[in-house]
């Protein structure tokens, strides 16, 4: 802990010494004062999406299957905007991604430029089975899931997922409801041990 | 006059929690596979992965791996082995780490006489 690291390049040896001689105690404080503030800021930021989320989907080579039931959503019998989500046709507009389809590579300009135009905080959502890698494996045509190319904050399972697992996911994503399927161990009888 | 009518007026409030009471449509939707543990041997595992469509089952050594996230609800293992698999009705799947849907299942040792 005492030891000082040996200085990387382009880092003034000066500049870590003193780091390492007099600002140990202060700067760990410190730090974990922006870290308290920068968790802090983050959850109210989160709280705004949780009633005011503005959605925008993305196709990557979907079947179209996932967005037959996300356009139901905003249909009368699942109704999504009295909940507060709207669909947006714009990434720049958009608090949320929601990206059905294997991620096929001839998409990988669109999507980059999707999430990089989409304004901080973004919540990518992976929906579907094939987003989620159960389908199509990596190879020349596919990256097979949404992870490999954007950092996924939710999974929505389902092939296609329904409109009410579409709706808890959106819930999930936005700090809502609690994802409960880490708990469910899809197996009875006593587990042989 | 519709009762919700009066009741928003009342309360202000016109909409409802999700879920308000269960969808009567969620019965119908095709769902994950539930595994009995008691009739899961090796054998019935080995058939299990080899009739599943999609890369949701395969086999570790004495562990049976089930991903519920590539798991597309087609039925196959159900038809499969009726006995050892049924459907298990949870839809509402959504998480925040890929890990959870990861679910592993220890096989007997031994196979059944």
């Amino acid at each position: 802990m005492n030891a000082v690291s040996p200085a990387q390049p382009g880092c003034s040896p000066g500049r870590a010494r003193s780091a390492g001689i007099d600002g140990q105690g202060s700067d760990a404080a410190g730090a974990a004062e922006i870290e308290q503030a920068a968790g802090q800021l983050r959850e109210r930021i989160d709280r705004q999406f949780r009633r005011s989320l503005h959605i925008r989907t993305l196709d990557t080579g979907s079947c179209a299957a996932c967005e037959q039931e996300i356009r139901l959503l905003a249909a009368p019998h699942y109704d999504l905007h009295r909940l507060g989500f709207f669909f947006t046709p714009a990434p720049r507009h958009a608090d949320l991604l929601l990206v059905t389809g294997p991620i096929v590579r001839a998409m990988d300009v669109a999507v980059r430029k999707t999430y990089e135009a989409m304004p901080g905080p973004k919540i990518v959502v992976a929906t579907g089975a094939c987003a989620l890698g159960g389908v199509l494996g990596p190879d020349a045509f596919v990256h097979g899931a949404v992870d490999a190319v954007l950092p996924v904050d939710v999974w929505i399972p389902g092939c296609p997922p329904s409109p009410l697992a579409l709706l808890h996911g959106l819930l999930v994503a936005v700090g809502r409801l609690a994802g409960k399927a880490g708990e469910l161990a899809f197996v009875t009888e006593g587990t042989p041990r | 006059m519709p009762a919700w009518f009066l009741r928003g007026l009342r309360r202000g409030v016109v909409t409802t929690r999700y879920p308000d009471r269960p969808d009567p449509s969620a019965a119908d939707l095709p769902t994950p596979p539930r595994f009995r543990a008691g009739q899961l041997t090796a054998g019935v595992a080995g058939r299990l992965v080899e009739v599943c469509p999609s890369r949701a089952l395969w086999r570790e050594d004495d562990v049976l791996v089930f991903d519920a996230g590539a798991c597309t609800g087609c039925g196959r293992c159900e038809r499969a082995a009726p006995e050892a698999v049924t459907a298990s009705g949870e839809f509402e799947l959504a998480v925040t780490a890929r890990d959870h849907l990861i679910k592993r299942i220890p096989l007997p040792r031994q196979p059944r006489p």
